[in-house]
């Protein structure tokens, strides 16, 4: 179907839970003919498939920015365990940026 | 002259002179309510909770007493050597024959200054627009990656991280480490600003700040280079400076202020738990709908099928067969040289009966296909997928907790059966998906 298309139409997350949001509002009144209908359900589809997507995307991540040679900022990961220790096996305070 | 005689009804104890001097100091006007200027020396802090230590100048010393009722709200930790204005007044403690400066109050000498400057900055900053609503940006209501400028060493950061993560825990944080105290840390903050505000760390929204402090500790918030990369974030930010009365000025410049690290995690992260409800919820509402629409147009389509044209297609040939064959006695009734002529044009008219066949087989076939997009789009795609519905007694769809009381009857439906249950507790609120 038209997947490119409503893709192009995501701008991001809380608009395609407004826009899915609408088409259920548009569903509800009725008023919409058979066809219509099926767009509409379609296009709720792809926006609900787009929003878990970008649920699921985030990995989780802690990372610190620090500054490498040539004074080009570089990220990390930083380990934190279950206590939120962070972990200082590097002496971190001579990372500031 | 003094008189040498004793009288002994004269002769006052220690007690009474005590007692006396204490009387005219305590109630000395112009020994009460009073500030005095002075140095900080053999500070002891004692387990009670109460404070004790000499204030002095060039020539002479007092003793001094902090009482932990009053010393509570004091906003900065008291060192020996550190010039303060104390206010309160003189007391004697009449078991040692001893008065003291019994303080109320405690201003750090400069902080005065200090606050001229701020309030200066602020009125002007304010007249170039710093702190305009109209420039705040929206706060992301589903944001991926935030950003942190904090100390790495911090409970700030660790706050933020643990709030976060309850929230959301798919968050990703960048943190860009900072000072946040004392004479670098406007530098090391403004850094931390610009470079999260660089489009490569793809961060949706920046949490600047420390926990709380002294109102010297909170300075570097009130500082003009750092309230200005407040303002000029093209990330929207949030200032997270802990504080209990001032607030400092980048929480003017910010898009949002939050009294403390936590609470601007809290205003940065969604409760994920919550949205994925809400999707589900939508979800499910949109395939009913659709559902029940083509259940509907089943019906209609069954109900038009039903009618007698389409029940028993033949009559209608049938009829027309009776009309042929009148028509055709007619035909022969009538003279030849007409029979000839009109024999002719019967030949033109076309198969009748062929022509009713085709019609009814092409509605048939629509039919089908109609019928097969229904099952595609009926629920039971979407059962197949995982979810149920579920209905009570009354063969309603239950949508919400409200509804439904424990021991109730209810029938899940799955998409290769039913099950009847019953409801054995109920709890409110969104459960993790």
């Amino acid at each position: 179907m038209d997947k490119k298309k409503v893709s192009k139409v995501h701008l991001d997350f809380e608009s395609s839970l407004k826009e899915l949001e609408k088409i259920a509002e548009r569903l509800e009144s009725g008023d919409l003919g058979l066809e219509d209908s099926i767009k509409e359900f379609e296009k709720g589809m792809e926006y609900a498939k787009y929003c878990h997507e970008k649920l699921e995307e985030a990995e989780n991540k802690i990372m610190i920015l620090q500054k490498g040679k040539n004074n080009q900022v570089k990220s990390k990961n930083l380990k934190i365990n279950n206590n939120s220790e962070m972990e200082d096996d590097e002496d971190i305070q001579g990372t500031l940026l | 002259m003094m008189d040498y005689t004793i009288e002994r009804e004269r002769v006052l104890s220690i007690t009474e002179l005590t007692r006396i001097i204490k009387k005219n100091l305590e109630s000395s006007i112009e020994l009460n309510s009073i500030w005095i200027k002075g140095e900080i020396s053999n500070l002891t802090l004692h387990t009670s909770g109460h404070i004790y230590f000499s204030l002095k100048d060039e020539n002479s010393v007092i003793s001094a007493v902090f009482f932990k009722n009053v010393n509570r709200k004091l906003s900065f930790k008291l060192e020996d050597g550190m010039s303060v204005f104390a206010g309160g007044g003189i007391s004697v403690y009449e078991k040692r024959g001893s008065y003291q400066f019994n303080v109320n109050l405690i201003r750090l000498e400069g902080i005065g200054e200090l606050q001229k400057s701020i309030e200066q900055l602020k009125i002007k900053l304010m007249k170039e627009g710093i702190f305009d609503p109209s420039n705040k940006k929206p706060i992301p209501f589903f944001p991926i990656r935030i950003g942190v400028v904090t100390s790495v060493t911090g409970a700030a950061f660790r706050d933020i991280v643990q709030v976060a993560r309850r929230r959301y825990p798919g968050i990703e944080i960048i943190l860009a480490p900072a000072i946040v105290q004392g004479l670098d840390a406007h530098k090391s903050i403004v850094r931390g600003i610009e470079e999260l505000n660089n489009p490569e760390w793809e961060v949706d929204i920046i949490i600047a700040g420390r926990g709380g402090g002294s109102f010297e500790d909170l300075m570097p918030f009130n500082e003009e280079t750092v309230v200005r990369a407040f303002h000029k974030s093209r990330v929207p930010i949030v200032s997270a400076v802990g504080h209990q009365i001032d607030h400092p000025l980048s929480d003017d410049a910010a898009d949002i202020a939050a009294p403390t690290p936590s609470a601007a995690a809290e205003i940065a992260v969604p409760v994920i738990s919550e949205i994925k409800g809400e999707l589900d919820y939508l979800v499910i509402k949109i395939s009913n709908l659709v559902s029940d629409m083509f259940k509907n147009i089943k019906i209609r389509i069954i109900n038009a099928i039903g009618r007698p044209v389409f029940r028993d297609p033949m009559n209608i040939i049938n009829y027309k067969s009776l009309v042929l064959s009148d028509l055709e006695s007619r035909l022969i009734s009538a003279e030849k040289d007409i029979i000839s002529e009109k024999k002719n044009s019967y030949n033109a008219i076309p198969d009748i009966h062929s022509l009713i066949k085709n019609i009814h087989s092409i509605c048939i076939n629509k039919y089908i296909l109609v019928l097969q997009s229904v099952e595609n789009l009926s629920p039971i795609g979407i059962l197949k997928r995982g979810y149920s519905i579920i209905y009570n007694l009354k063969n309603e769809i239950l949508k919400s907790t409200n509804n439904i009381n424990t021991n109730d009857k209810i029938r899940i439906k799955l998409h290769n059966g039913e099950l009847y249950c019953s409801v054995d507790s109920k709890k409110k609120g969104v459960i993790d998906g």
